[in-house]
């Protein structure tokens, strides 16, 4: 569904990704682990049209994505959850939701889709009339996720969602993420540390130094040295 | 005391054109991070284009200008800021860049009235001749149609900004550019229509205050000032901070105007611009720590 073939992208004369090539099959959950720095943003970043890649060429259901601006990909049901979040503080939590479903695809299943996040979040249905730079972080990220779930999206490309969550809403998070996964989203999921979200990847890559250094299921992800080095701390 | 009353009214008619013109540019700046030196050249173009219409080409009346003019200086808007700001958002130093180009543009522009009208001030007559009589007080039609064309045009962009789809979009690029791109508003568009609507704003004061002063070539750079005064005493980015400057400083310019003489209006716009920051250094409602 999603195919990423060899791309290169700069910051300036800084080279974040180097020849970066991976695969999202439909409904799928794919994970990229790797150490804080070393492109994973990016590369999402460079996925969802808000970096242009140097070289190489993406896929969305094979045809070429890279270069268009972020609205179009928006449209194709291409998403990005920021790890920085990006809400709009200024606005309620309903408001940034509402937002979420900008695209014309996702205005059609608005009511549907209000009720999956709510689902999902109930705080968020509480707090739905406070402003988003009054909540706590845990709250701003259950509302980043949530405003990128209005999106209806195909393909999802979530940084870092556990990041500042509680340990409990962490595994309730990862558990929601399964469950966009059985409901037929590809997804393609960063983070820092594997943890129990590794168990739940159907595939796994590696990013060092803006390379993928190694890519497998988790069965291999946990007998690679490379992977036992850099993560699991196991020589 | 009559007299003094009149005087006022004057003043919260001018403050609400005032109104206009300043929240244009802290649109254009909030949205689309153009700190527009140009934007005095529409104030000129609005008034110019008005008096073609209802002057010096045409007779038409000045329902028709508006109808005219406007759509005119928004097109003038979207121009510029397709062939001019667009192409310059995609390098480094685009604060420091659309300065500068900006400031040519305002050249430019100006210089293109210089061409066309010529340098001898133009003037743009009343809209209506005659006053009515409201309370005791008299108040000029022209005053009065000045006032209800600002008030419908201050209402329609509240609503506009608001309730609308774009408004809404509007505000979310102000609030966080990446968060807008991220949902999918197609950015260089708001911006397009950000950048547009300022100008259209400026065009409107340009053709409501004509008729109070001579019209020259250069004559928008006064406003320019002025939306940059107001704007900096009700807060960078405030509206409401706005809204209480014009009023202020209208009311400011018609009582100096009547009592000392319309050459004592700047200074005074100063003095309380100096006073305003000397008591609350971020504007009358603006907050320092306001996130950039």
């Amino acid at each position: 569904m999603l195919e990423v073939e060899s791309i290169s992208t700069f910051y300036g004369e800084f080279q974040a990704i180097h020849d970066v090539s991976l695969q999202v099959p439909q409904g799928s959950l794919v994970s990229i682990f790797g150490p804080n720095g070393h492109g994973k943003s990016t590369l999402l970043k460079t996925i969802c049209g808000l970096m242009k890649p140097a070289t190489g060429v993406i896929r969305f259901d094979g045809r070429e994505i890279q270069g268009l601006p972020t609205h179009k990909l928006v449209e194709m049901g291409v998403v990005l959850i920021s790890e920085e979040r990006h809400l709009f503080p200024e606005m309620t939590v309903m408001e940034n939701l509402r937002l979420g479903a900008y695209a014309k695809t996702a205005r059609k299943k608005e009511k549907e889709n209000f009720e999956f996040v709510f689902d999902m979040f109930p705080k968020l249905k509480i707090l739905s009339k406070k402003a988003a730079q009054t909540l706590s972080g845990g709250e701003a990220r259950m509302l980043a996720i949530g405003r990128g779930l209005m999106s209806n999206a195909r393909f999802l490309a979530i940084d870092e969602p556990s990041f500042g969550l509680a340990p409990i809403l962490r595994t309730q998070v990862f558990e929601q993420i399964v469950a966009l996964k059985n409901r037929g989203l590809s997804i393609l999921l960063v983070e820092q540390t594997t943890g129990d979200i590794a168990e739940r990847s159907d595939y796994i890559y590696l990013l060092e130094d803006g390379r993928i250094a190694f890519s497998g299921d988790k069965d291999q992800a946990l007998h690679d040295d490379v992977v036992r080095k850099v993560f699991l701390g196991i020589t | 005391m009559r007299e003094f009353v009149e005087v006022l009214i004057t003043g919260f008619t001018i403050g609400i054109v005032y109104f206009l013109v300043a929240v244009g540019f802290t649109l254009c700046y909030g949205v689309g991070r153009v700190l527009n030196y140009s934007y005095g050249s529409f104030f000129t173009w609005g008034a110019y284009l008005a008096w073609v219409i209802a002057v010096g080409y045409a007779k038409l009346n000045y329902i028709l200008v508006f109808i005219i003019v406007l759509p005119i200086t928004f097109m003038m808007g979207l121009v510029v800021d397709r062939i001019i700001i667009r192409p310059l958002r995609s390098r480094p130093e685009f604060d420091f860049s659309v300065l500068l180009a900006t400031l040519g543009i305002a050249v430019f522009l100006d210089n293109l009235v210089l061409v066309i009208f010529g340098a001898r001030t133009k003037s743009l007559p009343e809209f209506l001749k005659g006053s009515v009589s409201i309370g005791g007080f008299t108040i000029s039609w022209q005053l009065l149609t000045m006032f209800i064309f600002a008030t419908v045009v201050a209402v329609a962009l509240f609503l506009f900004i608001a309730k609308t789809r774009t408004g809404q979009s509007m505000r979310a690029v102000a609030q966080d550019p990446t968060g807008a791109r991220i949902v999918g508003i197609p950015l260089y568009r708001i911006y397009a229509i950000t950048f547009g609507i300022s100008t259209m704003l400026c065009g409107a004061g340009g053709i409501l205050l004509a008729p109070r002063f001579f019209m020259t070539p250069l004559g928008g750079w006064t406003f320019l000032v002025k939306a940059l005064i107001i704007v900096i005493a009700g807060g960078l980015g405030s509206l409401k901070g706005t809204l209480y400057a014009s009023f202020l400083l209208g009311v400011l310019e018609a009582l100096v105007g009547w009592k000392f003489g319309l050459l004592w209006v700047m200074p005074a716009w100063f003095i309380v611009l100096f006073l305003v920051l000397l008591i609350r250094p971020a504007g009358l409602f603006g907050s320092i720590a306001r996130k950039a």
